[in-house]
């Protein structure tokens, strides 16, 4: 159960972004979300999404997903991304629980379906 | 004004270099609505040391309404002589209100060169002697490592527009702009070599549970449409008449990717130094270009360069800061070499349609949908300058306004009521449609 990202999908909109914080905090921001768009690198034009999960971070790629455990010192290959730290200090995904009528609102609102949630 | 805004109107007196702060009148925007229609009239109100740059967020940029990425740029066009509203895209236009600003007025001229840094409701003029002389990637870079933030968003100069040369852009990121109108030209002459925006805001609807309802009611009919199944510049541009773009480009496309929230994907990725094909991130610095500019990549095509040449001859406009279309259409060069040359001495004027008060770098046409149009020229041109209007009041990106009829100005009125609680209605908008469009 969960939600399900495929980055080759994914055109870096950032309607995710905008769609969890709003469910967080009733407005429209991008402080809160549990999701962003990856976006650091925009004159390589590579982009992905970052989703954090209570205890997990995804890391949805264009060459596939990467699942690291929050709290385990990080692999020292990997090239350490000072715009991708704020997700870590942020809630983890709830599936928007409180959210009856839709869902994960990240799922509702990506244009391009690239994010899916399963039972 | 409480809702769908920051509040605040932002005022720059460059020959001062004094910031001052207004409240956004909840009159200003019942009469006037936003984006290009209150754009307009602080350019009119603020004309204390010349023409100024008016910079400012649609009512509903950056929320949940489908593709609403967009803000305006609003001055006197040195090409036109006339007012003109140059489209802000990329995320540019959607960071300018997180930021904390709806509105920026920049007046007069800085007596050194400066450049403006909106953070979080803050705005500083800098003094910019450390990137003015450098190009418009090189600024970027600079500013960004500056800022520690990768995430900085900028509209910037780059030579072209320092030295004031006709057809200046003002580049947004690294890229080329819809600037068709030579306001890189008025950044120069202001010393301004631009702005960097960041913020993480917070902007409130007055009812938010309706406001996400209906846009997701909104989204839903436009992912029924069939331009769902196509993305990226190539088939712009099979759609408004160059059926070979895609065939011609396609061995250089990397990847598409959107403006904030709008569900086709305008912007494409081309690689001239690094595999297309590569999934993982390159290791090259600067494999390529991105590029949303269909009649300039068109242009190239038609004077024989190849896709990889019309990549490196882009890129390098970009890190100039000169409108490409200006350098293919009026330099009368056409190998890559003798167009890269051609920068400097670029003259003469490309024509602008209708009242050219809107950049054609959004198609004269409409997009892969026919709107019910007749194909008679006036009433074409009526249509996209309504559309492209519409687009920059309320913030919809221009380029998908003009393929999805499911952006309709009931559904933007409202949604602009909904989140306001005023009432604005269609007279209205027809006033503002009338005033935004006119030559002045």
């Amino acid at each position: 159960m969960g939600i399900k990202i495929d980055a080759l999908k994914c055109t870096n909109c950032m309607a995710c972004e905008m769609a969890c914080s709003f469910h967080r905090d009733d407005g429209f921001a991008f402080l809160s979300s549990s999701i962003m768009a990856y976006r650091a690198r925009e004159k390589k034009d590579y982009f992905g999404v970052l989703l954090k999960e209570e205890e997990n971070l995804i890391t949805a790629r264009p060459e596939g997903l990467d699942v690291s455990r929050i709290g385990e010192e990080a692999d020292s290959d990997k090239e350490a991304d000072a715009s991708a730290k704020p997700i870590l200090l942020r809630e983890g995904c709830d599936l928007c629980e409180d959210m009856e009528d839709y869902g994960p609102l990240c799922v509702a609102i990506c244009p391009v379906d690239a994010i899916s949630y399963e039972e | 004004m409480e809702y769908l805004s920051t509040d605040k109107i932002l005022i720059i007196d460059l020959a001062a270099s004094k910031v001052e702060e207004e409240e956004v009148d909840e009159s200003l925007v019942s009469s006037k609505i936003g984006g290009a229609g209150i754009t307009k009239h602080l350019f009119e109100k603020h004309q204390d040391g010349g023409d100024p740059v008016v910079i400012g967020t649609g009512l509903l940029t950056g929320t949940t309404y489908p593709a609403s990425a967009t803000s305006v740029m609003t001055t006197k066009s040195p090409v036109t002589g006339k007012i003109c509203h140059c489209p802000i895209i990329f995320k540019v236009g959607v960071e300018i209100k997180y930021a904390g600003y709806d509105y920026i007025v920049v007046k007069g001229a800085a007596n050194a060169p400066v450049y403006l840094w909106i953070h979080d409701g803050v705005a500083d003029i800098m003094d910019a002697s450390n990137i003015w002389g450098k190009d418009v990637w090189e600024s970027t870079d600079y500013l960004r490592e500056f800022a520690g933030d990768d995430l900085l968003q900028t509209m910037l100069i780059g030579k072209a527009g320092e030295n004031q040369l006709d057809h200046a852009q003002v580049c947004y990121n690294h890229w080329n702009s819809p600037d068709r109108f030579g306001i890189g030209k008025i950044f120069g002459s202001k010393n301004l070599k631009g702005f960097a925006f960041r913020g993480m805001g917070l902007i409130d609807a007055a009812d938010p549970e309706s406001f996400l309802g209906r846009s997701l009611e909104i989204l839903k009919d436009i992912k029924s449409n069939s331009f769902m199944s196509k993305k990226g510049v190539g088939e712009l541009g099979a759609a408004v008449g160059d059926n070979d773009l895609s065939a011609w480009l396609d061995p250089i496309v990397h990847r598409h990717s959107a403006d904030y929230f709008t569900p086709y994907a305008t912007i494409t990725g081309l690689f001239m130094d690094e595999d297309p094909g590569l999934v993982e991130e390159t290791k090259v610095a600067e494999p390529g270009v991105l590029v949303t500019d269909v009649s300039a990549l068109s242009s190239c095509k038609k004077l024989g360069l190849s896709a990889e040449e019309a990549g490196r001859l882009l890129k390098a406009c970009a890190k100039f800061g000169i409108d490409p279309l200006a350098v293919t259409r009026l330099s009368g060069k056409n190998s890559l070499e003798e167009l890269q040359n051609a920068f400097e001495g670029l003259s003469g004027t490309l024509e602008l349609p209708g009242n050219a008060v809107f950049s054609p770098w959004a198609p004269v046409k409409p997009i892969f949908n026919d709107f019910g149009l007749s194909g008679d020229s006036g009433e074409l041109t009526a249509w996209w300058e309504r559309r492209q209007a519409v687009a920059l009041v309320f913030g919809i990106q221009p380029l998908f306004i003009l393929m999805s009829p499911e952006i309709t100005e009931e559904n933007l009125l409202e949604m602009a009521n909904i989140g306001t609680e005023l009432e604005i209605d269609a007279e209205t908008l027809n006033d503002v449609i009338s005033y935004v469009s006119e030559a002045s």
